[in-house]
């Protein structure tokens, strides 16, 4: 257990220290697309790097979409304004897949890669996130999730990702996917420096109605609950990694129970449902004239006119644009929309009894990191499928975390923990233990004085 | 004939619906905007108090049933005055459902109330569109009618009556009123989308009662159709397809919640019609000249609760008719002289009126009616002619009728009448 | 889905789609929409729709104006013409 905040705050920096900093990165993001800008007047606190779907006033913010190049938003998400209060210094927003359209951070136009092989996927949707903070050695990425945007990426970089319960950061300045799952989260080297800024981060923001004023708590469990029907689709290699590390959790006194959940694969088309309706009302406002990627001969008819922008969409995006029209259409809102709210009440109330006695654990992918080129050929479905064990918290908001506990040829992977609504604190805490035990060995320390 | 109405109408709030802007006038475009009222990527709503409370008495006063909890729908459809190409508004769970107007002789059903916010304001200009944001975000509730009005008669009694209740609620009547109607002669509805302010309101309709009338006299059947109303020329016609209930796609807000009513206050609930009825029963007097005295003008009703108990009803309602015909406010210090004069059947002329203002005592002459026919008959005597060339012609005696109601200050109508009376006698 | 729903949702949702990339688009989302239906196997009992996966206060907001500053950098981001933004032919 380190805090990465606390040691940068002691240590004496030579005075280019921003300078070299950005420039090493910048070398090194060539390779990556970790990040689709800099900021170039950086020159003190806390380096934090920021979603690109996240407002930082002045810079432009695209959420990765060809339709935002140019938006450069009058305004500061709270969020970002609450870390600059606490002496963070802004370095950069990290790349994604579109508005957040993806696990594996190739939904953009350019492809995020794995900084430990870049024939790999780095995981998404905070794709830049997660690779910032996996070779930054002092740095925080502000991050968002709204189906495993954080967990996902995390896991494939080997770096801590926390999602909070939903309404615990302000989405004030979030460019928005789907309003009722998108949570700010955030990802560091370390559970505590998570904890740290999730801290400074938190509070009742009165521009964000569904934030809320609630004290977060940090009530310790000791057992860990393991969901039989997530364990059906793991990876072999994945299955007895995981397995490995049931028994080291045994080890240092925790107990692990296995427990049925029949309904949890119905998250799957529950999230997408939910998420796509609110997204394909989300993006009903880009049409080309007022921010973004503008069309410009106004002579055009404005149906023509907007249809002519929303060409600037990726294959993804229109797909669930389409996809979300579908679903909230009238004549079949209740049978996907209405059914799929009631799932996932459904499967809110079954996970809070689960969560009442224990947290729950899983791995965070049920594979190991694919290759950028075997993601590509698959079926949506098959893709969407890959979210079985990061949907279920994201679906019902629940505080989540994932944290590298091993290497599979290579490449790290994560477990995620669970816990109760509200009860953010204690799977923080949770993986502070767990780190005091089990050092993990970073490969990159750009940044490093 | 069926027509109901949307009538939108902005509420009377400082602020905007989802976001702090002012909503005070202004001439300077997009001088009161802000990220979340011209629909930036980041922003979203926070709702107005004040909106909601004002809207749920407007719910109370047209009898609607009022909702514990609200929540708000997103209405998606595509035009370049529409932000967030969705409008936030209600539905099911909107502020008001299953009220009523209340006409003089008959009620027209109010099927829901809900509060939404205004697009921007958009000027076509040939090639292009100019929009100004400060309209956008404005809170608006909108009515709904059942389609009950059945002549224009009523839709005019409808329209008088709703802005009355309004205005009883502090909402500016005098704004440009938008108004959606339907109006079906025949079995499927015709709507005219977007009519602005009352008299459009009117030649909209009239002109689609003589639009359909004529397709029926034909033999025709007019057609389901959305049209809209060309102020210029007075005419309806077909215009662009607008959404319907299967493309708007309504979801639930999910950047709001639900909202709780039952702790916001409402306004004092002085309703005029209900007011109007309760005073004509009490002093057996007429419905429609109450109402239409204190319609608009809640002042007029005050005198009325303050000088209820001193002076007749009778002498209270004419002496409002005189302060009305010569256009002097309800708040104006004359009021109480104009109503002792009255009592005392004097009349006020603009003379009498000026005297008042100025301070001046006005002297009451009062004449016996033996005296003023005593008056009369001399002057008859005088011309011996004059009864015979009376009964051929009525206006020989003009003179004496002008003379007389000089003299004695009294209403010519009442002089003749004075007159007459003495030649019926001789 | 036939050929007309599809292309009735497009013109809803003001896509256009090349034609390679429509016919793609529409099988992925019938495989999507009869994935979509398991849900209707899902017992759910009597619970209401979760809009939130919390609850959420009703906090209001008081009817107090606030301007917002930026005014200049907001409009830096359109057109404008007159203080008023250009927009397309209606």
């Amino acid at each position: 257990m380190k805090s990465y905040i606390a040691e940068f705050d002691t240590k004496e920096k030579p005075k280019d220290y921003y300078n070299k900093l950005l420039e090493n990165l910048k070398e090194k993001n060539r390779e990556l697309n970790a990040f689709n800008n800099f900021n170039d007047s950086l020159h003190g606190g806390f380096p934090f790097s920021v979603k690109d779907n996240i407002c930082v006033k002045g810079v432009e913010s695209t959420a990765s979409s060809k339709i935002l190049k140019t938006y450069k938003p009058p305004f500061n998400a709270t969020v970002v304004e609450r870390l600059q209060k606490n002496n963070f210094g802004f370095l950069g927003k990290t790349n994604m897949d579109e508005f957040g359209f993806g696990s594996f951070g190739i939904n953009c136009e350019a492809p995020a890669h794995n900084p430990f092989n870049s024939d790999y996927v780095a995981g998404g949707s905070s794709s830049g996130a997660a690779i910032a903070t996996a070779i930054l050695k002092y740095h925080v990425a502000v991050a968002e999730s709204t189906g495993g945007s954080i967990s996902s990426p995390a896991a494939f970089c080997g770096v801590v990702g926390f999602t909070p319960t939903y309404g615990v950061v302000s989405r004030n300045g979030l460019i928005d996917y789907a309003n009722s799952l998108d949570k700010i989260g955030f990802m560091a080297r370390s559970a505590i420096d998570v904890r740290k800024v999730l801290n400074m981060s938190t509070g009742r923001d009165t521009k964000d109605t569904t934030s809320l004023d609630v004290r977060l708590t940090d009530e310790p469990k000791i057992q860990f609950s393991v969901i039989n029907q997530l364990m059906n689709g793991l990876d072999g290699k994945i299955r007895s990694a995981f397995d490995k590390f049931l028994e080291k959790l045994k080890g240092m006194d925790y107990k692990v129970n296995y427990v049925d959940l029949k309904e949890i694969e119905a998250a799957i088309p529950a999230y997408y449902v939910i998420s796509a309706a609110e997204a394909s009302t989300n993006l009903a406002r880009y049409t080309g004239f007022k921010y973004g990627f503008k069309v410009n001969d106004f002579s055009k008819k404005y149906n023509d006119f907007f249809t002519e922008a929303r060409k600037q969409f990726g294959a993804e995006a229109k797909r669930r644009i389409i996809l979300g029209t579908f679903v909230r259409s009238a004549s079949v809102k209740n049978r996907y929309y209405i059914r799929a709210l009631k799932v996932r009440a459904m499967l809110n109330e079954k996970m809070r009894r689960i969560l009442r006695e224990s947290f729950i654990v899983s791995p965070t992918m049920p594979i190991t990191t694919p290759k950028i080129a075997d993601i590509e050929k698959l079926s949506p479905v098959q893709n969407y499928a890959l979210d079985i064990l990061t949907i279920p918290p994201n679906l019902c908001g629940l505080p989540h975390i994932s944290f590298p506990y091993d290497y599979i040829g290579g490449m790290p992977i994560g477990a995620q923990v669970i816990g109760e609504h509200f009860n953010d604190y204690a799977v923080i805490s949770f993986v502070e233990n767990w780190e005091r035990k089990f050092k993990y060995k970073f490969r990159y320390n750009i940044g490093a004085l | 004939m069926k027509i109901g109405l949307e009538v939108h109408v902005a509420l009377p709030t400082k602020t905007k619906l989802f976001c702090s802007d002012s909503t005070a006038e202004t001439k300077e475009p997009n001088s009161q905007i802000c990220p979340i009222c011209v629909g930036f990527p980041g922003s979203r709503p926070v709702l107005n108090k004040e909106a909601v409370r004002v809207a749920k008495s407007i719910a109370i006063a047209l009898n609607c049933s009022v909702k514990d909890k609200i929540s708000f729908i997103r209405k998606v459809y595509f035009y370049p005055d529409l932000p967030k190409s969705f409008q936030i508004t209600q539905l099911s769970e909107s502020i008001g459902s299953e009220g009523s107007i209340e006409l003089e002789k008959k009620k027209i059903r109010i099927r829901r109330i809900q509060i939404e916010e205004d697009p921007a304001q958009i000027i076509r200009e040939g090639g292009y569109t100019l929009l100004d944001f400060n309209r956008s975000g404005t809170p608006l509730v909108e009515i709904v009618t059942e389609p009950d009005i059945t002549t224009e008669e009523e839709l005019r009694e409808t329209v008088f009556t709703l802005r009355t209740i309004l205005h009883y609620q502090g909402v500016d009547v005098n704004q440009e009123i938008k108004t959606d109607l339907n109006i079906s002669l025949a079995e499927d509805r015709v709507e005219i989308k977007n009519v602005t302010g009352i008299k459009n309101l009117i030649a909209a309709a009239q002109y689609e009662i003589a639009r359909q009338g004529a397709i029926i006299e034909k033999g025709g059947v007019p057609e389901k159709e959305t049209r809209s109303f060309d102020a210029a020329s007075g005419t309806t016609k077909a215009s662009r397809k607008k959404e319907s209930e299967e493309e708007y796609g309504f979801i639930y807000e999910p950047d709001l919640t639900v909202y709780d009513t039952k702790n916001l206050a409402e306004n004092a609930m002085r309703i005029p019609t209900k007011i109007a009825r309760d005073l004509a029963v009490k002093h057996n007097a007429n419905y429609k000249t109450i109402l239409e005295l204190i319609a608009f003008d809640t002042g007029a009703l005050n005198l009325i609760s303050t000088f209820e108990d001193e002076f007749s009803f009778n002498t209270i309602i004419a002496s409002l008719e005189i302060m009305k015909r010569f256009g002097e406010p309800s708040n104006s210090n004359v009021f109480k002289e104009i109503l002792n004069l009255t009592d005392q059947k004097i009349d006020i002329t603009r003379e009498v009126l000026k005297k008042i203002k100025s301070g001046d005592k006005v002297e009451i002459k009062k004449f016996s009616e033996s005296q003023i026919d005593e008056t009369i008959r001399k002057m008859l005597n005088s011309d011996a002619t004059i009864v015979e060339k009376y009964k051929k012609n009525k206006n020989v005696v003009n003179f004496i009728i002008g003379t007389i109601s000089k003299k004695y200050g009294i209403q010519p109508r009442e002089a003749a009448v004075r007159v007459e009376s003495v030649i019926n006698k001789l | 889905m036939d050929d007309k729903e599809f292309k009735s949702l497009l013109e809803t949702a003001r896509i256009s789609l090349i034609e390679t990339e429509s016919e793609k688009i529409k099988k992925d989302l019938e495989e999507v929409i009869s994935y979509f239906d398991q849900l209707d196997k899902i017992d759910c009992g009597n619970l209401q729709p979760a809009y939130h996966p919390i609850e959420i206060p009703g906090i209001m907001r008081d009817d107090v104006p606030e301007e917002f500053k930026e005014k200049k950098e907001l409009l830096d981001n359109t057109k404008t013409h007159r203080l008023y933004v250009i927009g397309p032919e209606v």
